[in-house]
């Protein structure tokens, strides 16, 4: 058996699964997308109508905007938080590396479901936080706003997803050769400047590769926004799922699902580009 | 610097950790007020948890997804990565693309994509339509975790096997199997603990049968009490133990190398 061949039948069988339960359903969802609905049935003549009334709808563009706002907004959060953490892991960590690694990757396994669950008994109103910043005396009476707004939507966020964002940065670290720091520091660099001109630009593609990944699960997240929200849950993918459920028109729902992904995948291979190159930057050094 | 960097991670860590402990607390906390001071301690929950037959029952539908879930995900990942690392195929970059598209695509577009693919072809939803929506978005991490130990193996060991005569076949199975016999398990618990928190595809996919993850999160919508701490500390409990073990074994396959 020659290694091309066996590659080919390897990938033949996952070829195909994805081909049946992701390509085909996706490609579907683009048919519908072009279609319209008639009373209860759905017409299959084809038109522009629908991504027209995106275009067109101040409320479905203030949503797109709004869930790639968020979007960047975690994924900066979670650059500034987990960018110490990842240098900690793979520069001064030692032999505790492994164990923190898998400590950190723990939570990101009990499900979206259960850790939603715990912020809201921590955020509510008679949560934990409040009652503690009650009986610390920083506080009169409980801090409404905490549970079912923005800002617990994007704690839970940036709790979610920063785990994705330490692992990229780690990957980065981890290849960054120590000899450039020295390098700069004997050449008379202050930290700062070693900081902004070696490090930064040598650890750019993780940073881009953990931020991409952030990204496109924040502007993806259906539960968080929906259970900790509040009034402000109401996301570009919930009205997704509105449209196919009581609102029933399919062929809307599917041009902006389809209008997402097409900004994803721009997005994506934009973000694959600029690591591409950052790469070519980080080898030239 | 190297304090500074510690007590960051100390910070981060514990936020990290902070839900997950809240939960444990009042899990055991003797009130139906889930808050601050806490009163005493109390089985009563667990208890709760326990006796329910409509959660036992959730439970089971959860074990009947997740093990098919997480053979075929392990098998499609292992064939995937050795396909990636191993056996050059012509499309690599293609292919490797495609096997990114269920983790880029959001949950709950791929979810109505294939509902109404399912739909179109006239299948009903049942525990099969969700084992094969699962098993897509499952599929790219057991990819990476085989891979992760397929590019560990060192390639002089295929060679030497080739040198003394033996087969692709032969050396495939007397020299790689056995030494990403660690990854496969390591993937396939990851899958099966990942199959059994999924929530969005489970939702829109399971027909009458409702799988663990989706009773949790009615009663989470409806009636929130603290026997859901305690379910949330079983599963959180298993979970940790499931990975941990799975962590251990893909380490132990990093020092056989």
């Amino acid at each position: 058996m020659r290694p091309q061949s066996a590659g080919n039948w390897l990938a033949l069988p996952v070829v195909a699964a994805l081909g049946a339960l992701c390509l085909a359903p996706l490609a579907i969802l683009f048919a519908y997308s072009f279609f319209s609905v008639d009373f209860v049935t759905i017409s299959h003549d084809p038109s522009l109508k629908n991504y027209a009334r995106i275009l067109q709808s101040e409320t479905y563009r203030g949503l797109i905007a709004r869930a790639f706002g968020s979007g960047l907004l975690v994924a900066a959060i979670t650059a500034v938080i987990g960018y110490p953490v990842a240098w900690f892991l793979a520069k001064r960590a030692g032999a505790a590396k492994t164990m923190l690694l898998t400590l950190l990757l723990v939570p990101l396994y009990s499900g979206d479901l259960l850790r939603i669950f715990a912020w809201r008994v921590l955020l509510g109103a008679e949560g934990a936080i409040n009652r503690s910043l009650i009986w610390l005396g920083a506080i009169d009476a409980p801090l409404q706003g905490l549970l079912f707004s923005p800002l617990a939507t994007h704690i839970a966020l940036t709790y979610n997803y920063l785990p994705f964002m330490v692992i990229g940065l780690w990957l980065a670290f981890e290849s960054l050769d120590d000899a450039w720091l020295e390098a700069a520091a004997d050449l008379g660099a202050p930290g700062r400047d070693r900081f902004r001109r070696v490090t930064l630009p040598l650890t750019a593609p993780g940073l881009i590769a953990g931020g991409l990944m952030v990204f496109v699960m924040v502007v993806g997240d259906y539960l968080t926004p929906q259970l900790l929200g509040g009034a402000s849950g109401v996301t570009v993918i919930s009205a997704i799922n509105d449209l196919f459920g009581t609102a029933f028109d399919w062929p809307l729902g599917s041009a902006i699902a389809w209008t997402m992904l097409a900004i994803l995948m721009l997005c994506f291979g934009a973000g694959a580009t600029l690591i591409r190159r950052s790469s070519l930057v980080a080898e030239g050094a | 610097m190297s304090r500074l960097g510690t007590l960051w991670v100390c910070l981060v860590f514990g936020f990290m950790y902070l839900p997950i402990a809240m939960i444990a607390l009042f899990s055991v906390n003797a009130s139906d007020v889930m808050a601050f001071p806490l009163t005493g301690v109390t089985g009563q929950w667990f208890a709760e948890i326990l006796g329910d037959g409509r959660l036992g029952g959730g439970f089971l539908t959860t074990l009947a997804v997740a093990f098919p879930v997480a053979l075929l995900t392990t098998l499609l990942g292992a064939a995937a990565a050795l396909a990636l690392t191993f056996y050059a195929t012509r499309f690599r970059v293609l292919f490797a693309a495609l096997l990114l598209l269920p983790f880029l695509v959001p949950r709950l577009i791929l979810a109505v994509a294939q509902l109404i693919l399912f739909k179109e072809l006239g299948v009903s939803r049942s525990l099969l339509t969700v084992i094969a929506g699962q098993s897509v978005i499952i599929l790219p991490f057991t990819t990476v975790i085989v891979a992760s130990v397929l590019i560990r193996i060192d390639r002089r060991l295929i060679e030497a096997a080739a040198d003394l005569g033996a087969s692709g076949w032969c050396s495939f199975r007397r020299v790689v199997l056995p030494l990403m016999g660690n990854g496969l398990m390591a993937a396939w618990v990851i899958a099966f603990v990942l199959s059994s928190s999924e929530y969005v595809l489970t939702a829109f996919l399971s027909g009458r049968q409702q799988a663990l993850s989706v009773l949790v999160a009615s009663d989470f919508r409806f009636d929130l009490s603290p026997s859901l701490n305690a379910l949330a500390v079983l599963i959180v409990l298993g979970n940790i133990a499931l990975v941990v073990i799975a962590e251990a074994i893909r380490h132990r396959a990093g020092r056989l190398n």
